[in-house]
């Protein structure tokens, strides 16, 4: 059975002996996306968000956040770092969306408001707009975050604007591209830096579930520092108590990362080894169900009605 | 001439501002917040204590201040207090989030708004970071790529530092400010789990258990972070202020000044606060009254009624209303126009007289620039306050944390009622933010959320008034009428978060 990398392989062959544009666009996609002479521009755009995850990519320390801004990509724009502002911000975005600037990725965080799509404006412009347009001129897509890979808390049950992820706003457009999903809420700085470095160096790196395997084949459950406790059967009664925290409502069983082997803030710290619940926020369901709460404590929590 | 200076990077979100020019002075402003969540309408009929984690993803830049706010609201409403450890951890966590905060601000919002960056291709020292930003800069100049040196360059037209040696210090302590906010940050993930958004607050508490082996790895990340405020982040918003002294005249918003208050001194939300609430009018302080605000929707995106109370607030988005400019509510105090933020948290502060240091410092730093307490309603002014607020709180963090006993409980029970509401007011890094939850069948019947920036980059309210950023920005004269870089200094003073105004 071949591996993905394996059929990009492959398929370069094919490209160079029949010509690159009879391949599916995906394909192209990530063959343009491969070439490791080529650093990656970076258009970095925000939608239904907080923020949350350009800040979680600040915390980045291997390599550092310097490092990644002036070896491994082109931070070609980002909001909140850019120096650039208003009419001169707009013409950069622009210059790029409308494939006059060469090749770039797209960095999407947040979700999009598909329902309504005065919801999210840059400058003069939609982001639904926006996205559009760029999915005809980008190499590809990195979907940042659980809003930007599945609507996340934007999409929640009972919300006003009809927010999706990306691969959910390109599939109702009709629109097939490359988008690899880094979900987190916020995300890891390494699940998104260390595909930028992978696609410099290596290309497009193994994905499962349109996820990179790095970082996501195994459930937070799997590799927690606590599975022995629950394999012993100790587990917490109350919050705050040590022990396996299945039982307040842990979702490690459900979630896909690596977070207690890599540790978090440059720390071997993480949810569950503060007492915490995992609450499963790289999950596609994460916070979605109003009648699915986040933690499952003792009915004696509850005090009698009077 | 009408502009629009949007979007308006190095802030959190989505910001558009609509200035109208007339011989080199802004006379009309209108900010237009550009993204909607509807984070009450989400809230509604789930299970209180996701409050907590939902209300975090308001904003990533802060989301401790509203994981406290929503915990202090919870708190009232199960008439909950935590035991000593506890509140002193979510002081611990939400104080190295301001510091992180005030950090990232100064250096990687505010900075290249002041600083000269093509200085360092003069640069002829040694230090090897600079070196290599040095040689990185002129190679990705001479490149003639589109957007080279981004996201340092291209920048607006404008004058800059014009000390070299200034803006390449400056720039030397932005990519030191990178790490430095980075270890503020892991202090508080040592107790909170994880930064953004930490999953072991709760309310009446913390999960985290203390060991000496903790207390150790916190303060010396919070020393390390304490320093660098005193020797670096100090001195260099001292020269800023020196290069550019206008901006002490510049960007007042005569509005009102509140502040909710910060860090608890005690397991009460009462027992007196490091920095105490308080609503500043004219020189005088009274005391804060959740009941005094309301939100009025005239020029905001929502049809829902004007001028409710918070506790009665409600949400109907929309787009297309005639008149509406922007997403974000116009909340008022008593109808009153307000500023909240480092200003006003210090103002309040220095008015009412409760915390000797800070009065002290605030006189010693207005003294040695040579400007009255008054000036602190400016750019500058802000910014000043921000410095003083982080020097505060770090002291602060460092005798807290000597408070706190291993081995003794961190968390209390928790006893949730049916039916009940109740107010968690604190301070977010910008500012007023305060939390409201109404419980009914043990679910959220009600939640709202007022927050710094809803107040700040609010549009005009019913009676047509700016906001105040609005009000801040009319009257500036402004070199170049399309670029405006000094609108941009003045937003950026405010250290606006759009997710956070409109959420």
């Amino acid at each position: 059975m071949l591996n993905r990398r394996d059929v990009i392989k492959m398929a370069a062959a094919l490209a160079a002996a029949f010509g690159i544009d009879s391949l599916p666009a995906p394909v192209v996609a990530a063959l343009k996306a491969i070439d490791p002479a080529t650093v990656p521009k970076i258009i970095y755009l925000q939608g239904l968000s907080c923020s949350g995850c350009s800040v979680s990519l600040l915390q980045a320390t291997q390599p550092a956040v310097l490092t990644m801004l002036t070896e491994y990509s082109r931070l070609a724009f980002h909001g909140d770092l850019a120096a650039a502002s208003g009419a001169l911000a707009q013409e950069t975005i622009n210059h790029y969306i409308e494939g006059k600037a060469g090749e770039y990725f797209l960095v999407l965080e947040g979700a999009i408001p598909a329902a309504m799509p005065e919801a999210c404006q840059i400058g003069e412009h939609t982001l639904a707009d926006y996205l559009v347009k760029a999915s005809t001129t980008m190499n590809g897509a990195l979907a940042v975050g659980s809003c930007a890979c599945y609507g996340g808390i934007p999409a929640a049950e009972g919300n006003l604007t009809g927010a999706v992820g990306l691969r959910e706003f390109f599939k109702s457009s009709k629109i097939d591209k490359l988008v690899i999903d880094i979900p987190g809420c916020s995300v890891h700085p390494d699940w998104v830096w260390h595909t930028i470095v992978h696609l410099v160096r290596s290309g497009l790196p193994e994905l499962i579930k349109d996820r990179p395997a790095q970082f996501y084949s195994k459930k937070v459950h799997e590799l927690c520092s606590r599975y022995h406790d629950f394999q012993e059967e100790i587990f917490a009664g109350k919050l705050g108590d040590s022990g396996c925290l299945f039982k307040l409502g842990c979702l490690g069983p459900d979630s896909y990362a690596d977070c207690p082997t890599r540790g978090w803030n440059g720390t071997s710290t993480f949810c569950v080894e503060a007492n915490a619940p995992c609450v499963g926020c790289t999950s596609p369901d994460f916070a979605r169900k109003k009648t699915f709460p986040f933690y499952r404590l003792n009915e004696n929590t509850r005090k009698k009605k009077t | 001439m009408k502009i629009n200076l949007g979007p308006v990077t190095r802030l959190e979100g989505h910001l558009s501002v609509i200035t109208t020019v007339e011989d080199n002075r802004i006379i009309d402003a209108r900010c237009q917040g550009e993204m909607f969540r509807g984070f009450e309408a989400i809230l509604k009929d789930r299970d209180p204590l996701d409050a907590q984690q939902i209300t975090q993803r308001i904003c990533g830049v802060c989301p401790y201040a509203h994981a406290i706010a929503s915990c202090y609201a919870q708190e009232q409403a199960y008439g909950l207090t935590p035991p000593p450890n506890g509140r002193i951890l979510q002081n611990l966590i939400q104080g190295a989030n301001h510091l992180y905060d005030y950090l990232l601000h100064f250096y990687q919002l505010a900075a290249l708004d002041f600083v000269d960056v093509t200085a360092v291709l003069e640069y002829r020292g040694a230090d090897a970071e600079l070196l290599k930003v040095k040689s990185w800069l002129r190679a990705e100049l001479d490149s003639g790529r589109p957007s080279a040196a981004a996201p340092f360059l291209p920048r607006l037209p404008g004058s800059y530092i014009r000390e070299a040696d200034t803006s390449i210090t400056l720039l030397k302590h932005y990519l030191e400010a990178l790490g430095v906010q980075q270890k503020a940050n892991q202090a508080s993930a040592l107790f909170g789990g994880r930064f953004p958004h930490a999953t072991a607050i709760f309310p009446g508490g913390c999960t985290r258990a203390v060991t000496v082996d903790l207390i150790v790895q916190y303060q010396a990340l919070i020393q390390e972070t304490r320093d660098f405020i005193r020797d670096k982040y100090l001195p260099d918003l001292l020269a800023v202020a020196r290069a550019f002294p206008e901006y002490w005249k510049i960007g007042a918003s005569k509005a009102a000044h509140l502040s909710f208050g910060l860090l608890p001194r005690g397991p009460a939300q009462d027992a007196g606060r490091l920095f105490g609430p308080g609503f500043l009018k004219d020189g005088k302080v009274t005391p804060v009254d959740y009941t005094q605000i309301t939100e009025e929707v005239r020029y905001a995106k929502y049809s829902s009624p004007s001028g409710l109370p918070v506790k009665d607030g409600q949400l109907q988005p929309a787009p297309g209303k005639p008149e509406a400019y922007s997403w974000i509510k116009a909340p008022r105090y008593n109808g009153q126009v307000v500023e909240v933020g480092p200003a006003a948290r210090v103002l309040v502060e220095f008015y009412s007289r409760g915390n000797p240091a800070i009065t002290s410092l605030v006189e010693s730093l207005t003294g040695k620039l040579d400007v009255d307490p008054a000036s602190l309603d400016s750019v500058l002014g802000r910014h000043l306050c921000r410095a003083i607020s982080a020097t505060v709180i770090a002291d602060f963090l460092m005798a807290e944390s000597e408070r706190l006993v291993p081995g003794q409980p961190t968390i209390a029970e928790l006893h949730i009622p049916a039916e009940a509401e109740g107010y968690g007011a604190t301070e977010a890094s910008r500012g007023a933010l305060l939390h409201y939850i109404r419980l009914k069948n043990y679910r959220i019947d009600k939640y709202e959320c007022v927050v710094p920036t809803t107040w700040n980059a609010s549009p005009r309210d019913d009676q047509g008034r700016p906001g105040a950023m609005e009000a801040a920005l009319i009257g500036t004269k402004v070199a170049d009428q399309t670029a405006q870089l000094e609108a941009g200094r003045i937003v950026r003073s405010f250290d606006p978060c759009l997710a956070c105004a409109i959420h």
